[in-house]
């Protein structure tokens, strides 16, 4: 089994989940479970008078439950594969049964269908007419923004912290309105800022820096880079179709699952999967968006590897991408990474060079050491060059425990000075953080 | 970085109080500043955004690393322990997850006596709950190894490691540490722990004084005497009080040793005929001598708050629960059975065996304790703390139908495990009580609950049918917590 108990219970949707999971990692508790390379199957019995039959496709991470929950994977999908975790032994390696195989075929006939499915006929007058006159409603939301821009800067942002909520929000909406999301997004997060905090100064001009060169990039988005307009226009929250994405050819590797970042944004949890292509030394950030009770389309695994088919959307630094297919988990081998902060930051001028307005970028990078130097934390290379690790990082009493002030391999991600750690290796064994 | 200083100087202010001037920034920003300045198609705020646009990429892309080439940071020393295995922090994972911090000390016990420690991931979720539960907070110490040590160094709220240097504790630490420090040192050396305390003595204030003392309550022994009597002349009332009631638990201390004075004179016992003279009978007399007014000022209280004792009664009843009972064998000739069949026959002397009781557990002695424990129809709960376990077990399934909950209250006192039987008792009355008697209440002594209760559980089940659901469910529950424990057990063994 190539998944630890830390990468299973990272699959569960909430702490009740991970605690009902181990509770029915018993062996005690199921009537019948099998294995093979495929799959994993069990019945546990539960309060019906039938036991709920449990099934997870190895190939593909998938759970499938007859239980009546709503959460996905249930507890019975996460204590199948935690007590396969621990007890291996304890499955038998027989034919998985009619359910289960049934389920298997559905699933690959319903992939085979999806690669099939063709595009509908569009119009394309009418498909023009309508891009047209969004185009117009995004340039005169725009004009309303860079006026409220300048007006900040003309007073100055020293009373901003006693704006209300108004102020911020009356924009965010006109922005809807003008069918500019990404833009109002950006508006949001201006008042999500800590003004009380030290240097959130700082923190204002940046974005807004950032979208007013949005606004300047978009009315004369005719001279850039057909990439760097790609850039620009999903900024603003133009949408690409994500089945068109993937009738294009993607990168095929061996793709680590670095981490998995769930925030939640209004009613929406948004799911931050970052990925590294071994072979390739391509990064990859596949989103997933999904609200309450549904499922995320794909169940990736932090520490593990998987051979799959990326698709990247275009972009002057390409770095989001859609699986297009995922084949199967594979035996994780050696991951190299940057050798110095050096190589990082001069790896990031070149990004900057391409795109300036990109948030965050992923690294890995190796031998670096959490140090602590006044009263920060920093993670210092074996150049001794030091590199300051996020406030926001909440783990980092693990990672100096973990360290010991010994050299660990590190995912991050950040920009400029700034880095959250993601993951360590450590004796060749990738942990969380 | 102080052009991009200048830059936000301005923006607090806004561009109609500064503008951004070309030799506040760097020479290749200079440049573009000089350009857009004569651009006359800008206003004023465009002209600020896009020098600002320019300086945000120039910053984001020079940022210069901080090399530090002077700096050593020290590395955690090689641990001299081994780590406990993988079943073991999985249990002791699960165990977390369940919040029991009954079975967390139960398996942090297991690990010290492997003399084994937990990987360094764990570490800080455990000094977590180290500085919120300070009763662990030594015992997780022990089982973080040096990582733990050297980790703590980084943390002010980690400081549990000083108290494993007495010495350090006792000279720099917090009170709380000091006083832990002086009662241990109390129990394993007391002339050490003497010396200490008369070293510091004079630079103490008066509370810390009283709060230090209070720790050697458990273990005072005659060697004390000699120096908490010098302690009688201090000034402190609060130091007073604290070294009286440690005298009061010395009986070699003359304040014992008067006190037994006059209950011998108070108590006698006589010979008296019965029946129209035809039989004799022995029969206690208790009546107050004349006693010296000093007396009053060592915490003696000369009227009696309660109907049942005279005022002098009430004395000799204050004297005797500090008379130590063996004294009563050698002032009457008797044995503890006789004696206490002295004070049953007559109800004007029954009222006096309280005394003796609070006497048997202030001196510890098991020999009366047992005697009381054979001879008496009464309950008396001082007595369980003086009795051995199994004595213990069995005083209180004799008692338990008359006061079950106070005898559940001592049980949970206890450092050993119960026997199954009273267990089962406690349990069958625990099952009817769930509101007082929870999850947290089983959370709580799950150390104490033995392993093998589990196959027992369905006969507490009570016969009330709306406690059957309840006590099923709380059956499933307690189950989890004996299999963590059982699995604790089995994980450290297996490590052997």
């Amino acid at each position: 089994m190539l998944l630890t108990e830390e990468q299973i219970l990272a699959l569960a949707p909430d702490e009740s989940s991970k605690k009902s999971g181990k509770e029915l990692a018993n062996p005690a508790k199921w009537v019948s479970k099998g294995a093979n390379e495929t799959a994993l199957w069990g019945e546990c019995q539960g309060s019906g008078s039938k036991p709920y039959q449990a099934q997870i496709d190895l190939s593909n991470i998938a759970f499938k439950c007859s239980c009546p929950s709503r959460k996905f994977p249930c507890k019975h999908g996460l204590g199948l594969f935690l007590l396969y975790a621990r007890q291996p032994k304890t499955f038998t390696s027989a034919e998985p049964p009619g359910w289960v195989k049934e389920w298997l075929d559905k699933r690959s006939a319903k992939e085979e269908t999806k690669i099939e499915k063709k595009d509908k006929p569009v119009d394309a007058a009418a498909q023009a007419k309508r891009q047209q006159a969004r185009e117009q409603k995004v340039s005169d939301g725009m004009e309303e923004l860079l006026l409220w821009i300048k007006d900040i800067i003309r007073n100055g942002i020293l009373n901003l912290p006693e704006k209300k909520d108004e102020f911020w929000g009356n924009l965010a909406k006109r922005m809807i309105d003008a069918q500019a999301p990404g833009l109002a997004v950006m508006v949001g997060e201006l008042r999500n800022i800590n003004f009380y905090k030290e240097g959130w100064q700082t923190k204002f001009i940046d974005p807004l820096t950032k979208i007013y060169l949005l606004i300047y990039a978009y009315k004369n988005i005719a001279s850039l880079d057909e990439n760097l307009q790609a850039d620009i226009k999903s900024m603003i929250g133009f949408t690409q179709s994500q089945d068109e994405l993937k009738t294009k050819d993607g990168i095929k590797d061996d793709w680590f699952v670095l981490a998995k970042q769930v925030a939640q944004e209004d009613q929406l949890a948004v799911e931050r999967n970052w990925l590294y292509g071994i072979n390739t030394k391509q990064y990859a950030l596949v989103l997933q968006f999904y609200a309450g009770n549904q499922l995320p389309a794909i169940t990736l695994t932090p520490g593990v590897l998987i051979h799959a088919e990326l698709v990247f959307f275009p972009a002057a630094v390409p770095l989001r991408a859609l699986i297009k297919e995922e084949f199967n988990i594979k035996a994780i081998s050696n991951i190299e990474g940057m050798k110095n902060w050096n190589e990082v930051v001069e790896q990031e001028v070149k990004y900057n060079q391409l795109n300036p307005l990109i948030n965050n970028y992923p690294f890995i990078v190796e031998q670096l050491k959490p140090v602590q130097f006044n009263n920060e934390w920093w993670l210092q290379d074996k150049e001794k060059n030091l590199m300051k690790i996020s406030e926001d990082f909440p783990n980092i009493w693990k990672l100096v425990s973990i360290s010991g002030g010994d050299s660990l391999s590190l995912a991050v991600v950040g920009k400029e000075n700034n880095y959250l750690p993601l993951g360590a290796w450590q004796n060749g064994v990738y942990k969380l953080l | 970085m102080e052009f991009w200083n200048n830059i936000v100087n301005t923006a607090l202010l806004g561009t109609d109080k500064r503008q951004v001037s070309s030799n506040e920034l760097p020479a290749e920003i200079a440049e573009v500043y000089e350009q857009l300045a004569t651009n006359e198609t800008l206003d004023k705020e465009e002209k600020f955004l896009q020098i600002t646009s320019v300086a945000f990429n120039y910053r984001q892309c020079g940022s210069t690393l901080f090399l530090k080439e002077d700096f050593i940071f020290q590395k955690a020393p090689a641990e001299t322990k081994a780590y406990c295995n993988a079943k073991a922090l999985q249990v002791l994972s699960d165990i977390l997850q369940e919040q029991s911090y009954s079975l967390l000390e139960f398996w942090l016990q297991h690990c010290y006596k492997q003399q084994q420690i937990v990987l360094p991931e764990m570490i800080p979720t455990l000094f977590g709950i180290a500085a919120n539960k300070k009763n662990l907070s030594i015992i997780i110490s022990q089982c973080c190894g040096e990582r733990g040590l050297w980790l703590s160094g980084f943390n002010p709220e980690w400081n549990f490691y000083t108290l494993e240097n007495d010495d350090d504790a006792w000279q720099n630490g917090t009170a709380e540490q000091r006083k832990k420090v002086i009662k241990k040192l109390h129990q394993a050396d007391p002339a050490k722990a003497r010396e200490w305390l008369q070293q510091t003595w004079s630079s103490e204030n008066a509370n810390a004084k009283a709060e230090l003392m209070k720790q050697l309550a458990t273990s005072v022994t005659e060697d004390d005497v000699a120096w908490l009597e010098s302690l009688q002349e201090e000034k402190s009332q609060k130091i007073k009080d604290v070294v009286l009631t440690l005298l009061k638990q010395i009986p070699a201390s003359s304040i014992v040793t008067s006190y037994r004075g006059i209950v011998e004179k108070s108590i006698t016992l006589k010979k008296e005929k019965a029946f129209l003279g035809m039989i004799n009978k022995t029969a206690l007399h208790i009546q107050l001598p004349g006693i010296h007014e000093n007396i009053f000022k060592t915490g003696i209280e000369k009227l009696s708050n309660t109907k049942e004792f005279t005022d002098e009664e009430f004395v000799i009843f204050q004297l005797m629960q500090f008379n130590p009972p063996e004294n009563y064998e050698t002032h009457f000739n008797s044995s503890p059975e006789q004696v206490i069949s002295y004070f049953q026959k007559e109800k004007a002397t029954q009222k006096f065996l309280g005394a003796i009781v609070d006497s048997i557990v202030t001196f510890k002695n098991n020999k009366w304790a047992t005697a009381f424990m054979q001879h008496s129809d009464e309950f008396y709960s001082g007595i369980i703390s003086v009795l051995t376990e199994d004595q213990q077990d069995r005083y209180s399934l004799n008692f338990f139908d008359k006061e079950p909950d106070n005898i559940i209250r001592l049980a949970k006192e206890r450092e050993s495990e119960w026997s199954v039987e009273l267990t089962k008792e406690i349990f069958k009355h625990t099952a009817k009580q769930m509101y007082q008697y929870n999850r947290a209440f089983y959370n709580e002594c799950i150390n104490l609950t033995p392993a093998t209760i589990v196959g027992e559980l369905e006969t507490c089940t009570p016969q009330e049918d709306h406690f059957k659901n309840a006590w099923s469910n709380m059956s499933e529950y307690i189950g989890k917590l004996i299999s963590l424990k059982s699995q604790t057990i089995q994980a450290f063994q297996s490590s052997n």
